[in-house]
Order: structure tokens, then sequence, then C-alpha cells
């Protein structure tokens, strides 16, 4: 500890060295801040699982997230033979991890399993660590095409060690998926909660929505941040879209915006001919004056 | 060519079960968006299911964000394929806490007080009662800007994205002239970054590093689109006041919330910017009614050089 | 000095041969140069510094060397009303002025090319212009119509200084060994003879009707660099005939100061006479009142409307931050030059000389006027900039910058008169021959 303090001058001046490019609030006194870690599980179309490990700080009454963290992550042990991975978190603080073949035995054993995730001390932060229980799980999406209305059946069921069994009780969001990873809600609620038997449907209400070229919509049920089942997300493509073909025609026009390949054959022509013409003037004057030196120096001669 | 077909395919197959995820909305990211091309190791890691089984995926999937490759001038100028990029602003919402306008300046090192994004002090006329208005590029389809440069150095993308060559840009500022909107800001200065981001090859998409003698402006951050995720001032607002998306999928968001765009418009009637001089903007504004927050918890954050305004 | 003197060529000859600089011209040509370089050192700031040693910012993205730039073109234009429109209309007596005007609209338009680079970012990206080239831009219409006119106006400058240039060769004692070379480079092979004047008088010819529609086009796409625009106080259908009326005013305010200077200095009182001036002043006269009448037009039009978006514009001009300067154009770039010139008095050489400058001043700061205070008007208020943004005034670097391609302009017209005939030689003597025979 005391040989620690000495060096507390010297860390709190290359904390503000390193703080400044950052543009964060240097820490001046000796405490460091908090650091949060978080470790999601993410599971996609019930085969692709994958943590998510997050480091942030509150760092002057705002939080901050935390890059260049390692994060060493076991699954339900801290010891080396179950060790998932090691990450180092990015600039916007996330580490991902995948869990390795080699533990197919530890997943297998169980139905219910812990990350332990956990952080080194580092010259900023205090060591970290984050437990996140989950229950093996499974989320599947339907369809049902009752006439002119369109369900969209989505079930959620945990394993048990044994079997497959209905998870009841689970908030879920169902709809399309639409640009930079949102989810248009298929009826008028924001989220759905499954029933006794792990089950949700929810009718399509939005009509004619544009799908892609060849009128495909991608369905999505989506788990989020769930205390027992982590997030799980599962798609399905279906042709309940209007095909949309990209409208390439406007960018091929001449218009007076467009490129100079494709400046507007009347602009051009206009151009061209006041151009030539007076170029055209200019090149004969030149002429001109060649004949008149012409003249001049052929009577020297 | 062939390296990026087969990634495009490779990413199909895969996509589904290793699309990142954003971890800081807690939102997922659209893994069909068929334009997403990821960047290939060649390496091959394995890993378990949730079923016990072992599947094969390339090591590019490995990171949170899979890197994408690295876009070509002219890919740069053409756009993403398909998209139709729009903005809605919803000023009901807004309460100047300009938290999108430090987002943007931050991730583009606009030089210190200039700023791409401003939170405008708007009062209609005495009567009418003032609210705040953030203001982007308009990304305008008939563009007067990119009519007047006489480089090509700011142009019009098939998405609908005006974007900025600032290696193109001779510095003659009719642009700024043109823009009834007062957009676009100059790099009088030489901008300021660390070095290692002035190091970088200028991109149209990330429009950083800016230049001096350069101008600058909103590009929609169509990188962020590239990466699944949304444009820096979406995400930073925490009254999801910005909402971004796609007009070919009908269809707008700020992360928490999606909504149908042609819904949107015609439930909360809205309109766009100076409409009358034609320039078509891509950016919406849904109106100051109802709103979240008085017009006056916003002062407090207002500029003090524009506090002689109303 | 009268119209009935008739002088002998070598009379002529002798008055109009270039001289050595005298005492005055020494010190005018040092003035000229400090103020040069003092530019240059400017503009080297620039360079390295960036636009951020000018006081332009966001706002006003545009200013001093925008306005200058648009003042080197309009007093361009004069070249060709002098030259061509008076040389097509058989308008003898305008014969000794049109050299001055061709050599005023020759060092203009250069430094009106040399001022738009200047205000670019990326001065060493100008290729660009011709790798990239937009033709929908106006600023390549620009390039175009400046890059023509230039070359229209030194053949214009050229062609009727052959016959001069076989004098001055022939004058050999008179100059110095390298001005003799140079002579004899330019003009050598001038014989003189029948078929040369024949071709070269058709050339000026083609020449004259070629550059009226030329000049019209420089100051008629100039004024669409802002009439293209939607700004208030730009967006105007009128711009491009406001813009040439008001070039041809302060043209030809500039040859009146022009004459008045070279006949003082040059003792040419027997070849601009008093009734040049008197002929001047009517045609600056109507000038003068056909630029107040666009003015009028500009300005009480939208002002009668009062659209919200004029209505910040035209109270700053009117009344508000920039009403003296906008009082100040007006009443001494028009009002007051209209006044002197009304009354024959009024058009004698001294005060035609004062309303020459006045028009000059006037035209600079009105300039000025066109391109500023819009740029302080822009639809959305503004807001979320620092405060000098609000404002505009130029640094000593623009000032210096402007100052020293105003001195540039007169510096290459000052060399130009020492090394050539101010006043054409050979058309003056074949001109006395005329009247001669004529009476």
């Amino acid at each position: 500890m005391k040989s620690k303090n000495i060096n507390n001058i010297g860390r709190a001046i290359l904390l503000l060295v390193m703080a400044m490019p950052l543009g964060a609030a240097a820490q001046q006194d000796s405490v460091k801040p908090k650091l949060l870690l978080n470790v999601g599980y993410y599971m996609n179309n019930n085969q692709m699982m994958y943590l998510l490990a997050n480091t942030k700080a509150k760092i002057s009454g705002k939080f901050k997230q935390v890059p260049g963290i390692a994060v060493t992550v076991y699954l339900d042990k801290e010891s080396p033979d179950q060790l998932i991975g090691k990450t180092i978190t990015n600039e916007e603080g996330l580490g991902k991890l995948i869990i390795p073949a080699s533990l197919k035995s530890v997943w297998d054993a169980s139905a219910q399993h812990q990350f332990i995730g956990s952080t080194e001390a580092t010259k900023e932060y205090e060591s970290a660590t984050a437990e996140t229980d989950i229950t093996k799980s499974k989320i599947t999406v339907d369809t049902i095409s009752d006439g002119e209305t369109r369900k969209i059946a989505v079930s959620v069921s945990a394993y048990n060690g044994k079997d497959w069994i209905p998870a009841p009780d689970v908030e879920l969001k169902v709809g399309v998926a639409r640009i930079g990873g949102s989810l248009l809600t298929a009826g008028d609620e924001a989220t759905y909660t499954t029933d006794s038997t792990g089950k949700v449907s929810a009718e399509l209400l939005k009509k004619n929505l544009p799908g892609d070229e060849k009128g495909n919509l991608i369905l999505v049920a989506r788990v989020d941040e769930n205390d027992t089942y982590g997030n799980l997300k599962v798609e399905k493509s279906v042709p309940w879209g209007i095909a949309v073909k990209p409208n390439e025609h406007f960018f091929d026009q001449r218009t007076l915006w467009s490129t100079r390949f494709k400046t507007p054959i009347w602009l051009l022509a206009m151009a061209y001919s006041i151009v030539l013409g007076v170029w055209g003037t200019i090149i004969y004057l030149v002429f001109q004056i060649i004949k008149i030196k012409k003249l001049g120096t052929s009577g020297e001669l | 060519m062939e390296n990026t077909d087969k990634s495009r395919r490779e990413f199909l197959i895969s996509g589904l079960m290793a699309t990142a995820a954003l971890a800081g909305c807690g939102e997922n990211n659209n893994p069909f968006a068929p334009d997403q091309e990821v960047k290939l190791t060649g390496e091959k890691v394995k890993l378990l299911s949730v079923n016990g089984e072992i599947i094969e995926i390339d090591k590019a999937f490995l990171k949170p964000v899979p890197d994408l490759p690295t876009l070509s001038n002219s890919e740069e100028r053409k756009g993403i394929p398909g998209k139709k990029f729009a903005m809605v602003i919803d000023l009901s919402r807004c309460k100047n806490l300009k938290k999108c306008q430090s987002a943007c300046n931050h991730m583009h090192f606009v030089h210190p007080g200039q700023s791409w994004i401003k939170v405008l002090s708007m009062q209609d006329s005495e009567q009418s009662s003032p609210y705040w208005q953030p203001t982007t590029c308009m990304h305008c389809d008939e563009p007067p800007c990119v009519k007047v440069c006489p480089v090509d150095a700011t142009f019009k993308r098939q998405d609908g994205i005006v974007a900025i060559d600032s290696d193109r840009c001779v510095g003659c500022r009719f642009c700024m002239a043109a823009c009834p909107y007062s957009t676009r800001v100059f790099n009088w200065d030489a901008p300021e970054m660390p070095e290692e981001v002035a190091k970088q090859h200028y991109s149209c998409e990330t429009s950083v590093p800016q230049k001096k003698g350069t101008v600058g402006k909103c590009d929609f951050c169509p990188d962020m689109v590239r990466k699944g995720a949304l444009p820096h001032c979406v995400s930073a607002c925490p009254n999801g006041v910005f909402l971004f998306g796609d007009i070919n999928e009908d269809s707008v968001t700020n992360g928490a919330e999606t909504f149908r765009f042609s819904d949107l418009i015609k439930d909360k009637a809205g309109y766009r910017l100076m409409e009358d001089l034609g320039t078509k903007p891509s950016v919406y504004y849904l109106p100051p009614v109802s709103r979240n927050f008085p017009y006056e918890t916003g002062v407090e954050n207002q500029n003090p050089d524009d506090l002689h305004h109303h | 000095m009268e119209k009935n003197t008739i002088l002998s060529s070598e009379q002529i000859t002798q008055d109009l041969l270039p001289k050595k600089f005298g005492k005055i011209g020494l010190i005018w040509t040092t003035t000229l140069v400090i103020i040069c370089l003092i530019g240059a050192y400017a503009y080297f700031r620039q360079l390295k510094y960036g636009l951020a040693v000018t006081n332009m910012r966001d706002y006003v993205s545009w200013g001093i060397y925008i306005s200058n730039f648009v003042f080197f073109v309009a007093i361009s234009l004069v070249g060709s009303l002098i030259t061509a429109i008076f040389r097509i209309a058989k308008v003898k007596w305008a014969t000794p002025l049109t050299r001055i005007a061709e050599i005023i609209a020759v060092s203009a338009i250069v430094f009106a090319s040399l001022i738009i680079i200047v205000d670019m970012g990326r001065p060493e990206r100008f290729m660009n212009l011709f790798l990239h080239g937009r033709i929908q831009s106006p600023i390549m219409w620009d390039v175009i119509v400046i890059a023509t006119y230039f070359c229209i106006s030194l053949l214009l400058l050229y062609l009727p200084l052959l016959p001069d240039l076989k004098i001055l060769i022939r004058f050999k004692e008179k100059t110095t060994n390298s001005l003799y070379k140079l002579y004899r480079f330019q003009g050598s092979f001038w014989k003189g003879t029948r078929e040369q004047f024949k071709i070269s008088e058709k050339s000026i010819n083609v020449l004259c009707i070629t550059i009226i529609p030329v000049a019209f086009c420089i100051h008629t796409v100039t004024s669409w660099l802002f009439a293209t625009t939607y700004r208030p106080g730009w967006d105007s259908t009128n711009f491009g005939a406001y813009f040439i009326s008001g070039a041809f005013l302060v043209g030809a305010g500039g040859v009146v100061v022009a004459m008045y200077v070279f006949r003082k200095y040059y003792k040419l009182e027997k070849y601009i006479t008093e009734l040049h001036f008197e002929n001047m002043g009517r045609i600056v006269v109507l000038l003068a009142l056909l630029y107040l009448y666009f003015n009028v037009n500009e300005y009480l039009v939208p002002a009668f409307k009062m659209k919200k978006s004029e209505e910040a514009h035209l109270a700053s001009l009117f009344t508000g931050d920039f009403a003296p300067m906008f009082w100040f154009a007006i009443l001494v770039g028009m009002i007051l030059p209209i006044i002197i010139l009304l009354f024959k008095k009024g058009r004698k050489p001294f005060p035609m000389f004062i309303a020459g400058v006045m028009i000059v001043v006037g035209a600079w700061f009105k300039r000025y006027l066109i391109v500023t205070p819009t740029l302080l008007h822009p639809f959305l208020p503004m807001q979320e900039v620092p405060a000098n943004f609000h404002h505009y005034f130029p640094s000593w670097e623009e000032w210096a910058i402007a100052m020293g391609s105003l001195a540039g302009a007169l510096l290459v017209i000052t060399f130009f008169a020492r090394i050539y005939p101010i006043i054409p030689i050979q058309e003056t003597i074949t001109e006395q021959h005329e009247e001669q025979e004529h009476q």
C-alpha cells in the first residue's frame, strides 16, 4: 500500500495525459473510478451463441464506455479448463466472445449456466467482476395465414435438463426487421408476453409494407435482456411484403445536380456551341495575325 | 470481385447466426441487410451452438462489429444500393440537450465552435411560441449546393445522401452561399484531431478526416448504416428526437422505437423546411405540438451568444 | 489644343512616344510596388495559415475578395464599351481613349482571375477545375468566359498596337535595348503594307463584334454567381442587367480618371481634349442614370413587398448597420456624379476627374454591399456559432491582399504606359490626315 501511495502522483499525471485526448475529465484524486462490467448472453436463430462483454464507468456523473479493458470469462467455474476466452473491449467498450467447442461436455452437462467475467485492475480502474446466469432456451417464429389476416406465432421454450418446456411470461418484441437493427412492431403494442404455453400470436397489422426486390419481409421475434434467458432472437423471411424496385432512373437523369458525366444535353449543346463559336473566332484571328506576320517577313526576304 | 461475392454469400449463410449486436441500446442489428459485406479473414474458429453442436465460422465475426471492406471512392460516390435515406425530427421531443451536436462534433472532429448540427431557437411569429429545432443537412433531392459545385466535390448519391469529397474540394464556398439552410461549415483552420486520425485516408462516408480549406457538413453517417447502426446524432439523443430510416423500407427508427414513415408523417402532419424553394429535403419535421418539455427547459443550454434572440 | 489645330506626324510621334518615369512616376511606381509586396506577404500568410487569417466565417463565407473580384470584372467591361461599341458605331473622337480602356480591361481581368484564386481554400487544387470541371456550375461558366474575354481583350490590345510597334522600332534611339528587343519580337513583321492593314482592319472589326457578347457574358455570369442562389438580395431576375449597367458606369468612371491622369502627367492636352471630357461626361451621366434606374428597381420592388426573408436584409441597408455605406454608395457613386455631370462646367477635366473618382470608389463599396449584407441575413437564424461569426469586417490580410490587387492592376497599367504609347500614334496620325483632307 505504501509504495502505491508514492506512485499516486505519477499515476495522476499519467491519468491526466491519457484522459486528455479522450476528452474525458481527468481524475485528479487517487481514487480510481469504478468500472462496471456486464456480460450479456446472446443467441441468434437457436444456433449461434455469443457473449458480449461491456465495460463502462461513471465519469463526472455520466456513463462512458471504457475501451481497451481485458475481460476474462469462464463458464460456471473460474478454472482454467472452463475458460471461455479473453477479449479486449473496443472503442464502444464492447468485446465479443464465443463458447469454444472444447467446452462441449460442460455445456451439455446442465440446463443452467453461469458466465463469470472479470477484469484485472488497470492503472485507471479497479478490477471488476460480473456474473450472468442463463437457462438454455429456444425461440421459434412461424406464420399463420388466416384468409386476409397474417399472424406471427412465436414460442419460447426452456430446457429443463431433459426436455424443452414452454416458457411463460417472457416479454418479447415481434415485428419486421428494419434499418439499423430496428424492429417495426407487428401490431400496435411495442411488446408481447408469452402465455402459459410459451406462445405469442401477433397479427401483422401494417399492410403493404415494402420488402426487398422479391417482396420478402424478415420477421423478427426478439427477447431483450431477460433475467433468465438472456437475449434471444429469431428471424424468418416471408413473402408478405411489396416488391420494391429501387428507382435507379432518378440517378440516371441528366439534371443540373447530376455529376459532370450526366450534364443535361441542352446545357452541353449551349455551352459547346458558344465556346466553339467564340474560340473558333479567336483561332481565326490568331491565323490572321500569322498571315500578317507572313506578309511582313516575306517582304523582308 | 470474386472475394466480395464469396463474402456476401458466406455472410448470408452465417449472418443469421453470427450477427453482431450493439449493446449500447440493447438492439440487435439487421442481419439481412443485403448490402452488408464483411471483410473475411479466411481463418475459421469452432464454436458451440445452444444444442451442443459444433459450428465453424470465420474469425471476422468474432469482433463486436465485423470489419467492413474499405470502399473505393467511386463506391462512396455511388452510395448504398437500394436505399433512400430519410430523417424525421420530432420537435415535440426536443429540449435543446445538444447531445446530438456533441456526439456528431466528437465523431467527425468538427472544429471547436463550429457544428454540423445546430439546435436553433425558433419562433415563427411574435404570437407563436418558441421551440427548439435541430438542423442537419437536409440531403435535398434537388440539392442547390450540388448544382453549383464546379468540380463534383459535393454530390448526390443513389441512397439520397449529399456527401463531400474533401480530397476534391477546391474551397470556393459557392455551395455555402447556395445552401438556404446554412448547413455547411468551412475548415478555415486546420481541423484539430489526433494525428492517427489525421493520417487516415479521407472517406466520403465518414467525412473524416476533415481538411483545411474545404467544406464540411452532416453526412447522414452512411458508415454507421453499413455497420448496421444508426447515425451518431440518432443514438446520442436520449429523447428520441431523431428518427432515421429508409424510405424504401417505409420506416424510421430512433433505436428504441420504430415507426412506419408514411403513417408517422401522415398522423403527425410532418413537413419539410422551405418547401417553396423546391429543394425537396430528405429531412422531415414533426411539429412542436403536445410537447414533452416546455421550451424554457432548454434555455439554460443555449449558446450564450444567441441569448439576445427572443 | 482645339479641334482645328492640325498636328504634324512628327509632332504627334514626339508627343506620344512612351517616356521614362519622372520623379512622380518613380514615387508612384514604388508606392504601388510596396503595396503589392505587402499584399503578397499577406497572401503568403494566408497560404501558410489558411483562410483563418481572414475574417470570413461560416455565415459570411464570401467577403472582400469576392466583392473585389466583382469590382474587377465590372471595371474590365469598359474595354468593350469604349473600344468595340464606339468603333462599330464609328465614333471617331473616342480613338485616343481606346488603348486606355483596353489596358484597364486587360489588367482588371487578370487581377479578377488572381483574386478568385486567392479566395480559394485550396488554390493548389486549381487544376481540379479542368480535371473534374462540371459545366452545370456557374463557376465553370465564369472560368470559361473570363479566359475567353482575356484572350479577346489581349488581341484587341495587340492588333491596333502593331502599327505603333513599327514606329517604336523606328525610334530605336529613344528606347532601351531590352525594350527594343521586345518591340522587335512583337511587331518586327509589321511593314504597314496595304494588305496588312486590310487584314488587320478586318480582324479588329471581327474582334469588336465578338467582344461585345463575351463582355456581356462575363458580367452576367458573374452576377449569376449570386442570382442562382436563393439568398435575399441576390435572388433577382434583374441581376445580369443590373450588374452590366453598373459595370459600364464604373468602367467609364475609371477611363475618365485615367484620361485625366495621363493627360496631366504626359501633357497630352492636345490629344485628350476638353471635347473628350465633354463627350465622356455625357456618356457617364447616361450610364449613371441607367445604373440608378436599376438600383431603384433592385431595392424598391422588394422593399415594397417586404417579404420576411428580405426584410432584415433591406433594413440593414436602409437604416441598419450598412446604411452609412449604402447611402454613401448611392449618393457618391451615382447621384452626386449625375448632378456634377449634368452641368456643362461639371464636364470640364477636373470636375470630371472628381466625379470619376467618386464613381469608382462608390462602385467598390457597392460591390461590398452586394456581397456581405446578404450573407449576414440567412433564412435560418444565425445561432450556435461563436460571436465573431455574426459580423464581418475584413482582417488586415484581406485588406492588404485586396489593396495589393488594386495596386497590382494599376501597376500593370503604369508599366504598359511606360512601354507602349498610351494613345495610338498611327491612328491619331491617320485621323489628323483625314481631317486635314476634310478641311
